[in-house]
């Protein structure tokens, strides 16, 4: 245990080093991250204004304070490592990893966390300056407030897992970005980011209820808002932790399957 | 006399390069301020080449070589100094000009990757506007001589590194240049290819009379090519003339292979005979004062036990390193 | 001008030959198409559930903006990213010298020297999603529309080539910037819908900033017949002032990389 985490250190350090230098790339992802948000915030503005100031329950700050939350979320729960796996393997860079004495999910954790933190300077601002544009309203009641903040870390484990999970089919097909760009799809319209998914037809929120992304995303982003009963808490966290479970056990046999695969191809 | 092909009068090049140190706290720092500091590339170098004639132009890594092919070729924009080709001004890039040049880097490729070199050769048909009688000319004796006849048709990928750079050759010459600027045109081939490549240029240089500037490391190019050779190092030139006189200037020294039996205990003898550069325990090199070999081989004969002897020049590798370990501010002296 | 032609229409060969190399690539291609056009298509279904008009466009209208949105984006991708992109790599590598060495206008070179060619998918995709729009009784077209629509999206594609050669013209300076043209990847996923939707200094920026305005709203307008003659005069001056500031900016960039002007 100590090692992994002397291993973390020494991983933030280069990783800080490499985002610093790449600081232009940083600030145009970040870019890329906010505005997503700030789309569908706006048509979602536009709708209100047309049909009297309400959808669905939903005033116009509730949507600024909605889709500002799920900024934050996001940043929290973005993944990247998909786009990256392919090259990884081809490059003959993940030799060296498995070389170390040390699992290469660390390394790309590490690395995950490192630069959820670093971009803090990014979000916090961008943050303040949208609810200062936005107005959004906001006031949940201090039991979800508390409790957003585990829903928070859980859905970070879980989008992670999954996302590490996505970027292992790599080690069975050299077309990975077609199947990246299927998760980025679900992800758009199961996670909340399109619609609120109150605001999503009845079979769209079923299929949501049923496959993970909502408790990525859209758990944690509703549960800030106070637009979740206890019981309905409840079971968002216990659908995070039995996606995490399943996921977990999926990574790590797709892993060994995938590395049997690697190592038998002469990487 | 005819007017110079290449004409170069105090050329000077200076540059501003960024700098950072290792570690957390300098790339932080970096991060907000980025530290320059002046470079001297090329400084102060004069020197002209006949129509016709093939320049060796050597110096060790980061001499100023590259930049002064830059200037040449139109690429860089001096700093001082002026340089003309065929009465060109080079960094006004006038099409009349660049009609007449080519610029061959070993290490960077200009064919497109995936598709047949004939396919970027019908691109440079276009691009120089070369008539189609003339461009089957061309491309024809090029196959030939080259050899590649089968090989424009593959996909650049599939060449190897050879092959890929007989084809870039040939790409550059589609135009028929009368200047050729060759900077480490047979980096990392194999002998044999390097042999085909050097000599081609040999036969290129025969036929159409072109004026060639070839860096290379390697030193059996310069020899095989070049008359003279022009060494610059630090910036400066360093030298000027044929490539014997190169041998003869900076290397006033002979190497001689000595075997003698037995060889224990004769290390003082050894030393008071010349610089021991090399022993063991069969043969030992010394390196003595070229106007004193007769004197000394006579010594050693009368006094050692000797077996065999050999009596050698340096190695052109050898003088060119000596040459290139020599101190920076070092005057540059050119031979009439 | 003719040999310009021709040595445009060279590159374009070389391209298609290119892709040709890799056929799977179409397929690709067209997945990554139809997914965006879902993206499109879902979005737009789940909005109109709630509403008739958004900011005053009906869902037909902005499915038309759809539909710009991918013919520009495909033009955009199909060789103007690309190139630039390609010149960014050059510069960094120093292959860019050999087209400096040419005896063309090494603005041509490398504004064509990439070309992908199933980014037409796109292309053919947004006229395919207009001509669904416009078979609909309800959406009427006549000559001046089509004209002004026309027009628009040829300034539209002037003033984004020059906004990106003037990107790309930065690595000149700062040799890690090949990122830069993310910016505009990012902000274009804004083009979706009309800019008007937008608060104030968004749409300021995805205007005069990020011209994503000029490539898509304004098209979608003169087809949809919200565009005046004058917002289109105001374009195409626009046009024709951005075209000369990245061609100076440009030959600028050019001195410095030969350190004619330091």
């Amino acid at each position: 245990m100590i090692s992994v985490w002397g291993f973390y250190r020494a991983r933030f350090k280069t990783a800080l080093a490499v985002q610093l230098q790449y600081r232009v790339a940083l600030a145009i992802w970040m870019l890329g991250l906010v505005l997503e948000p700030i789309i569908y915030l706006s048509v979602w503005t536009a709708v209100a204004a047309g049909s009297g100031g309400v959808v669905n329950g939903f005033t116009v700050s509730d949507f600024a304070a909605y889709y500002i939350v799920l900024l934050v979320v996001q940043h929290f729960t973005q993944i990247w490592h998909m786009w990256e796996f392919d090259w990884v393997i081809r490059q003959g860079i993940l030799s060296g990893r498995l070389l170390r004495p040390i699992h290469p999910i660390h390394n790309d954790a590490a690395e995950n966390i490192m630069y959820k933190l670093l971009m803090l300077v990014v979000v916090v601002p961008s943050v303040v300056l949208l609810v200062l544009l936005f107005q959004p309203v906001l006031n949940p009641p201090l039991w979800s407030a508390l409790a957003f903040v585990p829903a928070l870390l859980l859905a970070g484990v879980l989008a992670f897992l999954v996302g590490w999970c996505v970027a292992l089919a790599a080690f069975w097909t050299t077309r990975t970005f077609a199947i990246n760009q299927v998760y980025f799809i679900a992800m758009f319209f199961f996670s909340g980011q399109v619609a609120p998914l109150a605001l999503m037809p009845p079979l769209l929120q079923t299929l949501a209820t049923l496959l993970p992304f909502r408790w990525m995303v859209a758990f944690p982003t509703e549960l800030l808002l106070g637009r979740l009963t206890v019981e309905a808490a409840l079971a968002g966290f216990a659908a995070q932790a039995g996606w995490i479970a399943l996921s977990a056990v999926f990574t790590l046999l797709a892993w060994r399957a995938g590395i049997k695969r690697y190592t038998a191809m002469g990487g | 006399m005819t007017p110079p092909a290449i004409a170069i009068q105090s050329l000077r090049k200076t540059y501003q390069v960024s700098q950072r140190e290792a570690g957390t706290g300098a790339a932080l720092r970096s991060f907000f301020r980025r530290s320059t500091k002046d470079v001297v590339a090329v400084d102060d170098i004069s020197f002209t080449v006949q129509p016709g004639e093939i320049v060796g132009f050597l110096g060790p890594n980061g001499a100023g070589k590259t930049t002064t092919l830059k200037m040449l070729s139109g690429l860089l924009y001096p700093t001082a100094g002026e340089c003309r080709i065929h009465g060109y001004i080079p960094s006004r890039r006038e099409a009349a000009f660049l009609r007449q040049i080519t610029l061959v880097m070993g290490q960077r490729n200009q064919l497109v990757w995936d598709l047949p070199a004939g396919d970027s050769f019908e691109l440079n048909r276009a691009i120089y506007s070369i008539p189609a009688a003339e461009y089957q000319r061309t491309l024809a004796e090029l196959t030939e001589l080259l050899e590649i006849g089968d090989l424009i048709k593959k996909p650049v990928r599939n060449l190897s590194l050879g092959e890929r750079m007989k084809c870039e050759v040939a790409g550059a010459l589609l135009h028929r240049p009368s200047v050729l600027f060759l900077d480490e045109p047979t980096i990392g081939l194999d002998v044999t290819a390097q042999r085909r490549i050097r000599e081609f240029i040999a036969a290129y240089n025969r036929r159409h009379g072109a004026t060639l500037l070839l860096t290379s490391h390697y030193m059996a190019d310069v020899e095989a090519l070049a008359q003279r050779v022009v060494v610059i190092h630090h910036g400066r030139l360093l030298f000027d003339g044929r490539l014997a006189s190169l041998v003869e200037r900076f290397s006033p020294h002979k190497t001689i292979t000595l075997h003698v039996e037995p060889l224990n205990g004769h290390d003082h003898d050894l030393a008071q005979y010349g610089q021991v550069i090399e022993r063991d325990a069969v043969s030992v090199k010394l390196r003595i004062p070229k106007a004193e070999t007769a004197r000394i081989t006579g010594r050693l004969l009368a006094e050692l036990p000797v077996t065999d002897m050999t009596i050698e020049d340096p190695s052109i590798e050898e003088v060119i390193e000596q040459v290139f370990n020599a101190p920076a501010d070092r005057p540059a002296e050119a031979q009439p | 001008m003719s040999r310009y032609l021709k040595i445009v229409a060279l590159y374009v060969r070389l391209g298609i030959l290119n892709e040709l190399e890799y056929r799977a690539n179409f397929f690709v291609q067209l997945f990554q198409s139809v997914l965006s056009l879902l993206l499109s298509l879902g979005g737009l279904s789940v909005i109109f559930s709630h509403t008739g008009t958004l900011n005053g466009w009906t869902q037909s209208e902005l499915l038309a903006v759809a539909g710009v949105y991918f013919i520009i984006g495909g033009i955009i991708r199909l060789v103007i990213e690309p190139s630039l992109w390609r010149l960014m790599q050059d510069v960094r590598e120093g292959t860019l010298d050999f087209k400096l060495l040419k005896p063309v206008d090494a603005q041509v070179l490398v504004s064509v020297n990439q070309v992908q060619m199933w980014k037409l998918i796109d292309i053919v995709m947004g006229l395919g999603v207009l001509a669904v729009v416009f078979a609909q009784p309800q959406m009427q077209t006549d000559p001046l529309r089509a004209l002004f629509f026309v027009l628009a999206l040829l300034c539209g594609g002037v003033i984004v080539y020059s906004f990106y050669l003037m990107l790309a013209t930065i690595s000149f300076w700062f040799v890690k910037v090949d990122n830069i043209l993310v910016v505009f990847e990012s902000m274009y996923e804004a083009g979706r819908y009309p800019v008007g939707i937008y608060p104030g200094w968004l749409r300021f920026t995805l205007t005069f900033l990020v011209p994503v305005a000029f490539a898509v709203t304004i098209p979608a307008e003169a087809l949809t017949g919200r565009l005046s003659a004058e917002m289109l005069a105001l374009g195409g001056g626009l046009a024709l002032l951005l075209a000369v500031v990245s061609r100076l900016f440009w030959l600028y960039g050019v001195r410095n990389y030969t350190g004619a002007s330091a």
